[in-house]
């Protein structure tokens, strides 16, 4: 853990204090030339790119997009990736037991959840240029910091294992043995980390998050009725009724679909290692916004999706991705069940390179190991042992016969938004903390909003536990 | 660490900004790449610099520990409903 304090390479241990000084008009630029990595060049080159492109910008009309292309990624990636396969599945469940109805506009509202506090990390990952576990391991001490580490790391791994159980049976839908689906998606997985660089990652991991898209075929396949999407977007009827405790369930893992502790982790340690600077700031607010919107899209696509089966009264309770695809197949048609289960299996993959991604930068930065995606593996085999370890020890757990899967698929979404509260409390402290962000701590409006929402999802957990031990009480 | 500029002597480390809006920048010049990072971007310069531990307050160190508490009982709580969940399908 003290690692850094007594590497060789390292010079003396001093203060850390927000800044935008240019490295070479710094007092320790000199000595810096000799330990610039690979790294470091790679993200030169990054920022060279953004230089031009910013440039070039103010003097052609439209060149303020190449700016933007250069800039956006980790917010899109985090939302596309929280977008996974067990959020798909919780918003089929919405879609298959209510209909059209409560669920669209809360999960608009969730995403909203989700942008205010992502939008929070980048603003750290700017300024401080430093992963969110390392920040709090920093600022809070070990305690505290294995204490974010744990609920990280153990969410992070269940969350992992869903993703393969949606790779697994959303090619399973196609006739796909488990054992190929899973172990393609574990080369896949380690395909997008041979890069060697972020930029390279980046751009192959959001080319693939684009195809969570498929759900809108899906749903226009579906023929939704768009007179009741608007009426339920305005007024938020109808409610769902029944199972109190079921509402409420789907309620928690809907908001676990959106919010969850790694895409904390995961977007600040993206920002740092894309190299991005304070004054890119609101072009990180157009990427997390621009992610918000598209996960947003694409979950009300798996929504209207799955609406046939609630209009045919099919149970949905106990379904998984497969039986989903497979029981739409008759309603919708082959095209459009076959995307349903593409989409399942998009959704698992994409998001089980950025998970593991995240648990290795949580890794790294805790064990001051290299942990950048822009480091070939034989400078930083810890980072890339630890996300291919995780993605590794995940896929073999889904090939286990037996092993009760749906239990962890069910689970997984309500302890991301159990685990949540805590998260967001460190995450308010540090952008709270003048000392780590200068002049970008958060405002009156920003506080506000972050503790709204730290502050409801503590209630939905209430809620959760109230209803578990007192059942009779919800009628549940 | 395995520098590319490493065997830059010490003569040749006289430093100036450049202009990083140049067409002619190349990133040989590790010139070019410090004009292009913050002072804390670079990695030798993040592992020296640390943001020291921050005094917290008997109100924040009774937050945290409450949502301590409440993640743990939470936990039990999940444990339970799985458990309810495993009878009831058997």
């Amino acid at each position: 853990m003290d690692g850094l304090h007594k590497n060789p390479n390292v010079m003396n241990s001093q203060t850390a204090h927000p800044t935008t000084e240019s490295a070479v008009e710094s007092a320790a630029a000199p000595e810096l030339i000799g330990l610039l990595t690979h790294e470091d060049v790679d993200r030169a080159r990054d920022r060279w790119e953004v230089a031009q492109a910013r440039r070039r910008g103010r003097s052609k009309s439209f060149g303020g997009l190449r700016l933007l292309w250069l800039l956006v990624g980790p917010g899109v990636l985090v939302f596309l990736g929280e977008n996974d396969a067990p959020s798909m599945l919780s918003y089929s469940a919405d879609g298959s037991r209510y209909g059209i109805g409560f669920f669209l506009p809360f999960v608009v509202l969730t995403f909203l959840m989700g942008f205010i506090v992502q939008e929070m990390t980048v603003r750290l990952g700017a300024v401080t240029h430093r992963g969110h576990a390392e920040l709090i391991f920093d600022r809070f001490g070990k305690f505290w910091g294995f204490f974010a580490m744990g609920d990280l790391i153990l969410g992070n791994f269940l969350t992992l294992v869903t993703e393969f159980i949606g790779v697994r049976a959303g090619l399973g839908f196609f006739g796909i043995r488990p054992a190929i689906a899973v172990g393609g998606a574990l080369v896949i997985v380690a395909g997008a980390i041979t890069t060697g660089r972020y930029w390279t990652w980046e751009r192959i991991t959001l080319s693939l998050a684009i195809f969570n898209g498929l759900f809108i075929p899906a749903a226009i396949l579906a023929r939704p009725d768009w007179h009741a999407v608007g009426h339920a977007m305005l007024t938020w009827m109808p409610l769902p009724t029944g199972s109190r405790y079921q509402i409420l369930l789907l309620i928690l893992a809907t908001i676990g679909a959106t919010v969850t502790p790694w895409m904390l982790f995961f977007q600040q340690s993206a920002v740092v290692d894309k190299g991005m600077q304070p004054r890119d700031i609101n072009a990180g607010r157009f990427d997390t916004f621009l992610g918000a919107l598209l996960a947003s899209v694409f979950a009300i696509a798996a929504i209207l999706a799955t609406v046939p089966l609630f209009h045919h009264g099919i149970n949905a309770a106990d379904f998984q991705a497969a039986q989903f695809a497979e029981a739409l197949e008759p309603l919708i048609g082959h095209a459009g069940a076959a995307l349903f289960a593409l989409g399942i299996f998009e959704a698992g993959i994409v998001a089980a390179i950025a998970i593991s991604t995240s648990s290795a930068y949580a890794f790294g930065e805790v064990f001051q190991t290299g942990h950048s995606l822009n480091r070939p593996f034989r400078e930083a085999w810890p980072f890339y042992l630890t996300l291919l370890g995780s993605a590794s020890a995940a896929a073999a757990l889904v090939l286990i016969p037996k092993f009760p899967l749906e239990f962890v698929v069910l689970t997984v979404n309500v302890i991301a938004v159990l685990a949540m509260p805590p998260a967001l409390a460190f995450l308010l402290l540090l952008v709270n903390d003048r000392e780590v962000m200068g002049q970008h701590v958060n405002g009156f409006w920003t506080n506000l909003a972050g503790i709204t929402v730290t502050v409801l999802l503590i209630c939905a957990g209430l809620g959760f536990g109230i209803a578990t031990v007192f059942p009779k009480w919800l009628g549940g | 660490m395995n520098s590319r500029y490493a065997g830059v002597p010490e003569s040749q480390r006289a430093l100036g900004a450049i202009d990083v809006n140049s067409e002619q920048l190349t990133l040989q010049d590790p010139r070019a790449v410090l004009s292009l990072l913050e002072a804390d971007q670079v990695v030798a310069a993040k592992r020296r610099t640390h943001f020291g531990r921050r005094n917290l307050s008997l109100r924040t160190r009774v937050l945290l520990w409450c949502l301590r508490v409440y993640v743990v009982a939470m936990f039990v709580i999940v444990l339970i409903s799985v458990v309810q969940a495993i009878r009831s399908a058997h």
